[in-house]
C-alpha cells in the first residue's frame, strides 16, 4: 500500500475519490439523519426508537466516511469530541433516571416530573428524552468502532 | 401467496453461501443479504421492531465494519469457488441443528392466539395500560423505556462498554 507518499498532500488517501459516490453521499446523507432522527422520535407510536434511530445516524458517519475518507472525517469529528459525546450520553440517561428518584419517584418514573416540576406531558417527553439519549450512546459508539477498526489498518506493516 | 417458504429458502441458501464461499469479500456480501432476509422474516413473525435493527445492524453497519477488517487481508489464490468442507465442524453443526429442530414442535404457529405472551397477565396490564399510564402508542417503547427503564439503562450501558473496551483492549483514550 502507498498510504505513506499520498499521506503528505493531504488529498488521496485510502479511498476512492469518486464524484459519484461523493455526489450520492453529499444528497443522501441529510435525508438518512433526518430518517434516523424519525425513528429515534417515532419509536413513541410505532416502531423504532433509539438504538434503531442510533444505528441509522451512525451509518450517516459511515456514508461519509467512505465517501470523503475516514481520516478527514476523524479529524473534522475530533477525536476526543467523539468520546465526550458519547459519555455525555450516559450520563444524560443516567441524570434522567436519578433525577426522578430525586424528586421522590421510582427510576424513570417521569410522572414525578409533572407533578413536582409543572411540566405537561412529562412522560411523553421523558421517553422522547431518552431515546434521544440512547440515540447519541449508540451512534457515537459505532462511529467510534467505524474509526477504530479503520485505524487498525495504519499500524502494523507500516509503523 | 405463502411468502414464507421462497424466504427461508433465500436465507438459509445466503447463510450456505456464506459458510462455503472462499472468497471472504464474497462471504460477507452473502452475510449481509442473509441479514436482510432474516430482517424480513422478523417482519413476518409480526416484529417489526427487531426487523429495523436487524436490517440497520445486521446488514449495514456490520457489513461496513467487515469490510474494514477485510481491509489488510489479501485475496485467495487460485480459481476455487468454494471452501473445502471440515467434516468434523459440519458433523458438529448438524448435530446442533438437530438439537434445536426437536424444540421446533414445542413453538405456537405465527399469530395464534393462545400462546404463552399473548394470554400472559402482564402482556394484557401492558397493552391495557401502556397509552392511559405512559402516554406513548407503542407498548414496546412503553416497556422499553417506561417500565423497563432501569434494563434499558443496561443495555445503552453494554454499548457504551463496548466502546471503552474496545479503547482499554487497544490501549488508547481516543478512537484513533
Amino acid at each position: 500500500m502507498s498510504e505513506s507518499s499520498s499521506e503528505t498532500i493531504g488529498e488521496v488517501r485510502n479511498y476512492v475519490e469518486s464524484p459519484i459516490i461523493m455526489a450520492t453521499v453529499r444528497i443522501v446523507s441529510p435525508f438518512v439523519f433526518t430518517f434516523g432522527l424519525f425513528i429515534m422520535f417515532h419509536g413513541a407510536d410505532s416502531s423504532g426508537g433509539g438504538f434503531q434511530g442510533g444505528v441509522i445516524v451512525a451509518t450517516v458517519m459511515l456514508m461519509l466516511g467512505i465517501a470523503f475518507g475516514i481520516d478527514p472525517l476523524r479529524e473534522w469529528v475530533g477525536e476526543s469530541t467523539l468520546v465526550a459525546i458519547l459519555t455525555v450520553g450516559v450520563a444524560a440517561f443516567l441524570a434522567i433516571g436519578v433525577g426522578t428518584v430525586a424528586l421522590g419517584g421510582g427510576f424513570l418514573e417521569y410522572h414525578v416530573i409533572e407533578t413536582e416540576l409543572g411540566v405537561y406531558h412529562a412522560t411523553k417527553y421523558g421517553i422522547e428524552a431518552v431515546e434521544l439519549f440512547i440515540g447519541v450512546i449508540v451512534a457515537s459508539t459505532i462511529t467510534g468502532l467505524f474509526f477504530a477498526i479503520d485505524a487498525g489498518k495504519n499500524d502494523g506493516d507500516s509503523e | 401467496m405463502n411468502i414464507e417458504l421462497p424466504l427461508l429458502a433465500f436465507v438459509l441458501g445466503a447463510a450456505l453461501a456464506t459458510a462455503v464461499l472462499r472468497d471472504v469479500l464474497g462471504a460477507i456480501i452473502a452475510f449481509a443479504t442473509y441479514s436482510l432476509g432474516i430482517a424480513v422474516v422478523w417482519v413476518v413473525l409480526q416484529a417489526p421492531d427487531v426487523g429495523l435493527t436487524e436490517a440497520a445492524v445486521g446488514a449495514g453497519v456490520t457489513t461496513v465494519l467487515f469490510l474494514l477488517t477485510i481491509a489488510k487481508t489479501v485475496r485467495p489464490s487460485g480459481e476455487r469457488v468454494i471452501e473445502r468442507l471440515d467434516w468434523p465442524a459440519l458433523g458438529v453443526s448438524v448435530l446442533l441443528v438437530g438439537v434445536l429442530l426437536t424444540t421446533l414442535g414445542a413453538l405456537p404457529e405465527i399469530g395464534s392466539p393462545d400462546t404463552a405472551v399473548l394470554t400472559s397477565e402482564v402482556t394484557t396490564y401492558y397493552l391495557e395500560n401502556a397509552y392511559s399510564e405512559v402516554e406513548v402508542k407503542n407498548a414496546v417503547t412503553a416497556v422499553l423505556a417506561a417500565y423497563r427503564g432501569f434494563d434499558t439503562l443496561g443495555e445503552a450501558v453494554v454499548v457504551y462498554s463496548a466502546g471503552v473496551g474496545l479503547l482499554v483492549v487497544l490501549g488508547k483514550e481516543v478512537f484513533a
